[in-house]
């Protein structure tokens, strides 16, 4: 789950952290007011509250926004309302955010804050060490991105302990490794076991902060900050949880994870239901090579209610670009049985419009595909996953 | 032969009294699992499915001599029943549930480290020696004993790999879920040295999938190992979009983006035979020994 930049910040700030004044606005009038409170005068900085890095260097695609990105200096109060005006309703489209952007409803106002020097930080777990990993570099003239990719020997990269705070000896090879005065020292120990603790108790699975700026007096302090947390704990972090922005979701993945199911969509036609990320990516990888793309993709995992397995299936029946139905099921924990009458379930309810192709093995199978015959469904049974795929993709080049 | 487990593992279950325990140790006893007891704290002295219910591992342990554990447990619970798995000293321990949070497993990872207890998953179908012993909620009615080792980083794919040796008639000698997470206990390597050193097993299938670099590290290994058993590769992962991410942090720890046809070019190179469909394994299968022994009958 992931959350906007001002409330990472707020948490952020809870552990020590230094962040600019301030505050969110809904209006444009919000903006303006905000902005007095924060600061008596100019310049500030309007940031559009999308879930998405590079905001500053993305465009907005409805021309009344104006030319200039996600994140915008502001001179004058009388800006601040024509600033907020283009932003809010607008679409942004960032490097992060795929072509269709994301629409903006909520813009952060902050004091603009001048500083000598910027730097990245992150704190991540490095799944195949495993470790909790923490990553800094300098980001003078170039953006993270590219410093990732083609000077990785410019990003510093140091293994935290869980438990324990940063070492001493590990501050001082932070602050060597980015060429900080000694009198960022204090200030950098304070950072760094912030976003240490932040991560820790919170299950977080990411927290980064591109920039850090240096202040004139040497201390450090956040100017944007993301925090991704980790979905499987959420269940101990019920204040994380309620910062969820449903907006920010696809409305087909919310309803597919509140049966703890996992959804994706993409740009095909074809609807898959499957029980498993591999088979899920296999099955795509055989309609690819196939000429076919996959428009949805609903993983019911080891699914054992029928009535939520039911729901999955209406997610993809409902989904209006797809135009036929490959579902694959492998039964260990999950049983056949269970998927075929959850088809015959939805198909009951909203109706089988499209072709569907079904294809079991494992637990039940038998039964299951007895349960299909009777139904009397136009549905097709395959043995093999490639025969499924070729079944479906004859069915739904006929019904063109 | 086989690896990890037999008809000799002596098998306790954590979490015995739940609904798809009860289901799943059931159907293992059935296949000939040695299952000898199971945990659920608070109702020891119990007995469940004709087996003795213990409140501790270290009770079950002392009590039955198992070596190896079946854990049940939900996610939110696993920490907890791995600490005292590992501090009875158990051999193995196959965790099934899926949606353990990512700082316990490190947590996890640490206590494991220098121990003698081995993980498989979690997140896994578990494992199985077939005609002997199935640890897990494996369909074990697709399985026969044979000579192909199966290491899989897919559940479901697991099962289809499989099928695949049945087709050729070859059978399997021991299957292994590794897990779909992205921490995990047994990794490729450890398995495929196992493998290699398995009398019975005679060639291995490895089935990887986008995320990570388990397959890039196992290629590396077994580039370098001076005889080699065959080893048959699929990669799931080639049409997948990279989608919508949030912030960098990600890219920098995989130095850029690995796909999945990087993963099979280093798996080649390594000497492993590629295959880009998972239902074309039998055809390598098929060349590799001869199409007509029969070795396994289902």
């Amino acid at each position: 789950m992931n959350i906007h930049e001002y409330q990472a910040k707020k948490i952020l700030h809870k552990y020590g952290i230094t962040i600019p004044k301030g505050g969110i606005a809904y209006t444009p009038n919000e903006a303006k007011r905000v902005a007095s409170a924060v600061s008596f005068r100019g310049p500030w900085v309007l940031k559009a509250q999308i879930q998405s890095g590079a905001r500053k260097s993305g465009y907005f695609l409805e021309a009344k926004a104006g030319r200039k990105g996600g994140v915008r200096m502001i001179k004058s109060r009388r800006d601040i309302i024509k600033n907020a005006e283009q932003m809010l309703g607008s679409t942004l489209v960032t490097m992060q955010t795929g072509p269709k952007g994301k629409q903006v409803g909520r813009i952060y106002v902050e004091a603009f804050n001048k500083v000598k020097k910027v730097f990245y930080a992150g704190l991540v777990i490095d799944r195949m060490l495993p470790a909790l990993t923490l990553l800094v570099a300098e980001t003078v003239d170039k953006d993270i991105s590219d410093i990732a990719i083609n000077e990785p020997e410019k990003i510093l990269k140091i293994k935290l302990s869980l438990h324990e705070n940063v070492a001493p000896k590990q501050i001082q090879q932070i602050l060597e490794f980015l060429k900080l005065s000694p009198r960022s020292a204090k200030s950098l120990e304070t950072f760094v076991n912030g976003l240490h603790q932040a991560f820790i108790e919170n299950d977080a699975t990411m927290i980064e902060i591109n920039p850090v700026g240096v202040l004139s007096n040497g201390s450090l302090i956040a100017l944007d900050a993301k925090i991704s947390f980790d979905d499987n704990a959420l269940y101990r972090h019920k204040d994380i949880k309620m910062l969820q922005d449903d907006y920010e979701e696809n409305e087909r993945e919310l309803q597919a994870a509140k049966y703890r199911f996992s959804y994706s969509e993409f740009e095909g036609n074809i609807g898959c239901i499957v029980n498993g990320d591999g088979l899920a990516m296999a099955v795509m990888d055989i309609l690819h090579a196939k000429g076919f793309g996959v428009a949805c993709s609903l993983n019911v995992k080891g699914g054992v209610d029928k009535d939520k397995i039911a729901s999955g299936i209406k997610i993809i029946m409902t989904n209006p670009k797809v135009e036929g139905i490959l579902i694959n099921i492998l039964g260990g924990f999950l049983r056949c049985n269970l998927i075929a009458d959850g088809i015959i379930a939805a198909a009951s309810e909203v109706g089988l419009n499209v072709p569907l192709v079904v294809r079991f093995e494992g637990t039940n199978k038998d039964e299951a595909k007895e349960i299909l015959k009777h139904s009397k469904l136009p549905i097709i049974i395959a043995d093999e996953m490639e025969e499924a795929a070729d079944a479906l993709i004859k069915a739904v080049e006929e019904s063109d | 032969m086989s690896i990890l487990v037999g008809k000799n593992t002596k098998v306790i279950c954590q979490g015995i009294t739940g609904n798809q325990a009860t289901f799943h140790i059931k159907r293992s006893l059935d296949y000939g699992t040695k299952v000898v007891g199971g945990i659920t704290p608070g109702k020891g002295g119990e007995m469940h499915l004709g087996l003795p219910v213990f409140n501790t591992v270290r009770e079950a342990v002392d009590a039955t001599k198992a070596n190896a554990s079946v854990m049940f447990v939900p996610a939110p619970y696993v920490k907890g029943a791995m600490k005292e798995a590992v501090e009875a000293e158990l051999d193995l321990v196959v965790c099934i549930a899926d949606g353990v949070p990512i700082q316990d497993m490190l947590e996890i990872k640490a206590m494991l480290n220098g121990s003698k207890t081995k993980l498989i998953g979690p997140n896994t179908p578990g494992i199985i020696t077939p005609g002997e012993a199935r640890l897990g909620i494996f369909p074990e009615n697709i399985h026969c004993p044979g000579k192909i080792g199966i290491i899989s980083r897919s559940s479901t794919m697991t099962y289809e790999a499989v099928i695949e040796t049945n087709r050729v008639n070859l059978g399997q000698s021991t299957v292994i879920g590794l897990g779909d997470d992205m921490i995990i206990g047994m990794d490729f390597i450890e398995a495929i040295e196992r493998f290699q050193r398995d009398v019975d097993t005679s060639a291995i299938i490895m089935l990887g999938r986008l995320g990570g670099t388990f397959e890039e590290d196992a290629a590396r290994y077994y580039k370098n190992l001076p005889v080699k058993k065959p080893i048959i590769g699929f990669v799931a992962g080639d049409a997948v979009p990279f989608g919508h991410k949030m912030g960098y942090a990600g890219d920098i720890i995989t130095r850029g983006r690995i796909s999945a046809q990087d993963k099979k070019d280093a798996m080649a190179d390594a000497g492993i035979i590629v295959v880009n469909n998972i239902n074309h394994i039998h055809r390598e299968l098929e060349k590799l020994f001869n199409c007509c022994e029969t070795s396994c009958k289902l």
